[in-house]
């Protein structure tokens, strides 16, 4: 039976819609996700293309089908540690670290508030803070708590096993490893926001009120540090005057020498989050080239029509602090012949798409692009790459790549059940 | 906005590619470069809009452009640019070409940046050199000594032929800057918008513009390139002490009781031996340290530019071989007067070779990087009287 199974290593919305697709068609999958919650940064949005639905309606349902399909096993807070090939098939070792928190756990948040610790939200990007016994977010899947053991020192898990009346809170967890046969492995590893810190000019860590697209996305989500209200960090201010700034990062052989792919239309999205909270701010969007692939270019209309938007070619590639926690962006403005400074509440960077990879390479033989990318021509026979792990790509793209893996990892394990040539 | 229509001039483009401007097509427009930069305006800022017409093969709108000599090439641009489209480095290869342009003759400027006729250039000094060697009767190397010590002036009969061919060669080329300067003064003219009124005198913009200069005020607004600016005032510098250390040594050569250019025509003047010695005393100390600060300095430019070459490239021909002058003409120069002071026959070949850079350095001046001070003086006040810096 281990022969026709198939591992996906990441259970984001890629490795989640591989693994569904190939364990509804018969197929045994098991999930291997270095996060203690299945989603990856589909989780994070507040909403998504193309429908602009919360991430809820769209892995709710995965969720869903997950939990009812016995043939998809997974694993949170796991990690690939070394895969060997063998008659075909792959012997994969994966280390789980200790979640101190068992399946009894019926998220009674009862633990959290007897913890006395706390921890920077990284769910968040730090903008908030939670208790050391935490779940991820709320409709984290599993539905089942975490204690992060570095932040919580001196009683402080004692006080949440005391707090729990079902047995759930197990400080004694050890570190496991476990092993894995399988006749295919997809590697779906998604992506990392580019590190912005490093393109000093635009000011990320060092200007107040600079942030990133994907904070934005959680200053606008519900479930975010500010309950969904978009109010800017250094003082909890309305923002009524955003700049977004495009190609932060990408585009530049000095950071990311590609085109992220997502970030116009994410800056575009985000207008309309604005425009939605408060319809007299106004949004200033300085690009190089507005980038909306294919359908999408309608969505772009429908945002430059909007009032308050307006948008303007020009790379912005100085901010700096102004008063009252103001931010000042400098650009030129290339159609108009000038270089303008221009002060805004709030400058949103679009900041682009790192693949996870580069940061942490799979044990596998993999080759990988300068930046960290997967080479898809260069995978050996029985492993795959999909989405992001590739290539920059919005969620509908890696769905439709996702599904095509699966397809393609079942014939991967039936040539194996069968004898691979 | 009105229409336009554009000539894209294609040999232009591919002749500022060759120029030195390799990177030209790989800007994308994003005008990073226009931000950083900190020595362009903010109203039509450079260099992006040079790239632009660069790219577009707009010669005549980037050689009547003040823009181009206002950049420094401080290659902050270069060093943030997202592409490597390298704009200090095309700017330079434009600012070459601009000097090819109004030049007198193109000819010669065409000669000079061409590395295949760098021998022959250097040929002509040192031919001319042999021949007043020749004329001396010195070539089979039997050279008098003067009280036992060798003397240069009693070698090459300076009165008779290195000072005179050497003013010639200075005169000529700076007619010949003259006429390049003013025939980019007019194209810089031209380009200005119908009714324009100074916003200052011409002669408040010198003034300003020699601050300026001195102070090095813009050079230190670089930022990736900070060092060359100390670099670069040293050489400039050390310049202007040899420029007065050669014209007091001219004054003396002038003057001397009996040996001095109006003892030899027949009128000779009398001046105190004092007051004599003082001036030899003085032009040697200059010309000492100055000498000193120039190796220095230009070795200092050579290093910079090693350091700075992955961030703000490398430079081409045209850097070089203006660098590689200046250095041997410090160089040998000092060697010339180390070797004539400890009396050894080697101090002749070195003399010659030593007047051979300068003969390279004026005679070629209107043609090589030793014009960018005039060429970019010349911007300088004419964007201080626009109003343009």
């Amino acid at each position: 039976m281990a022969e026709q199974s198939i591992l996906v290593i990441g259970g984001g919305i890629s490795g989640l819609t591989v693994a569904l697709e190939a364990a509804e068609a018969g197929h045994d999958v098991t999930i291997v996700e270095k996060n203690p919650y299945l989603g990856g940064r589909v989780a994070q949005l507040n909403k998504y293309f193309p429908k602009l639905c919360p991430p809820v309606c769209g892995l709710e349902i995965n969720y869903r089908r997950v939990k009812e399909n016995a043939k998809v096993a997974f694993h949170t807070m796991a990690k690939v540690e070394s895969v060997a090939a063998r008659d075909g098939s792959f012997d994969v070792t994966v280390s789980l670290a200790p979640r101190y928190i068992n399946d009894r756990c019926v998220a009674c948040d009862a633990c959290a508030q007897a913890c006395p610790s706390y921890r920077p939200d990284d769910f968040n990007f730090g903008m908030s803070k939670t208790k050391a016994a935490y779940l991820p977010f709320e409709q984290a899947y599993p539905m089942q708590y975490v204690i992060d053991a570095a932040s919580c020192k001196e009683g402080c898990g004692q006080k949440c096993k005391e707090a729990c009346k079902y047995g759930a809170v197990e400080l004694g967890m050890k570190p496991e490893t476990l092993k894995i046969n399988t006749s295919a492995i997809v590697v779906a590893t998604g992506w990392n926001p580019y590190d912005i810190s490093k393109a000093q000019n635009l000011g990320m860590g060092r200007v107040k009120n600079v942030i990133t697209n994907m904070m934005m996305e959680r200053l606008a989500a519900p479930n975010g540090p500010t309950g969904g209200k978009i109010l800017r960090p250094s003082d909890g201010k309305e923002p009524k005057k955003v700049a977004f700034v495009q190609c932060a990062g990408s585009r530049d052989e000095n950071h990311l020498p590609y085109c992220s792919y997502i970030c116009c239309m994410a800056s575009l999205k985000q207008t309309t989050y604005l425009k939605e909270q408060y319809p007299e701010a106004t949004s200033d969007i300085f690009y190089i080239d507005m980038r909306t692939p294919g359908r999408y270019e309608k969505f772009y209309w429908k945002v430059r029509d909007m009032e308050g938007v307006s948008f303007t070619k020009g790379k912005v590639a100085r901010v700096e602090n102004a008063p009252n926690d103001d931010v000042t962006v400098t650009l030129e403005d290339v159609m108009g012949g000038k270089r303008v400074q221009r002060t805004f509440d709030m400058v949103v960077l679009a900041a682009g798409m790192e693949a996870a990879t580069r940061q942490t390479p799979l044990p596998l033989d993999i080759n990988y692009t300068d930046e960290g990318m997967i080479i898809p021509s260069s995978l050996k026979p029985g492993i795959y790459a999909v989405g992001s792990a590739k290539s920059p790509v919005d969620v509908a793209k890696s769905v439709q790549d996702a599904t095509g893996a699966a397809l393609k990892s079942i014939q991967s394990s039936l040539l194996s059940a069968g004898g691979r040539k | 906005m009105s229409e336009r229509i554009l000539n894209p001039d294609l040999g232009f483009v591919k002749d500022v590619i060759n120029a030195g401007g390799e990177s030209l097509k790989k800007c994308y427009q994003c005008a990073t470069c226009s931000v950083v930069c900190n020595v362009s305006p903010d109203d039509s800022p450079f260099p992006r809009k040079e790239m632009v017409q660069a790219q577009w093969g707009l010669k005549d709108e980037l050689f009547r452009n003040p823009d181009i000599w206002l950049c420094h090439q401080c290659s902050d641009c270069t060093a943030n640019c997202p592409r490597g489209a390298k704009p200090g480095e095309v700017l330079n290869a434009i600012r070459k070409m601009s000097i090819e342009e109004f030049s007198v003759s193109r000819f010669m400027a065409r000669i000079v940046n061409q590395p295949v006729f760098l021998l022959l250039l250097f040929a002509v000094p040192v031919a001319i050199l042999l021949a007043f060697v020749a004329g001396q009767g010195f070539l089979g190397g039997n050279i008098p000594l003067q009280d036992g010590k060798i003397e240069y002036g009693k070698f090459l009969f300076s009165l008779k032929y290195i000072d005179p061919l050497f003013s010639i060669v200075a005169l000529l080329a700076l007619a010949s800057l003259g006429i390049g300067i003013s025939k980019y003064w007019k194209a810089m003219y031209s380009g200005l918008p119908a009714g324009s009124t100074p916003k200052m005198g011409l002669g408040a913009a010198i003034t300003d513009t020699i601050k300026d200069i001195l102070a090095h005020n813009r050079f230190k607004k670089c930022e990736v390139t900070k060092a060359r600016s100390t670099a670069h005032m040293l050489v400039f510098y050390s310049f202007i002490g040899l420029f007065i250390t050669t014209i007091l040594a001219f004054g003396k050569v002038i003057l001397e009781p009996q040996t001095g250019y109006l003892a030899y025509l027949g009128h000779p003047v009398e001046i105190s031996e004092s007051l004599l010695t003082g001036l030899i005393i003085v032009y040697k100390i200059i010309g000492n340290i100055s000498a000193v600060a120039l190796i220095a300095g230009i070795l200092l430019v050579m290093a910079n530019r090693m350091n700075n070459a992955k961030k703000a490239g490398l430079g081409s021909y045209y850097d070089w071989l203006f660098i590689s002058i200046v250095a041997g003409l410090g160089i040998t120069g000092l060697l010339a007067e180390l070797l004539r002071l400890a009396n050894t026959p080697v101090a002749y070949p070195i003399y010659i070779v030593h007047l051979s850079f300068v003969f390279f350095l004026f005679a070629y001046a209107p043609f090589s990087k030793m014009a960018h001070m005039f060429y970019r003086g010349t911007a300088m006040v004419f964007g201080k009287m626009t109003g343009r810096i």
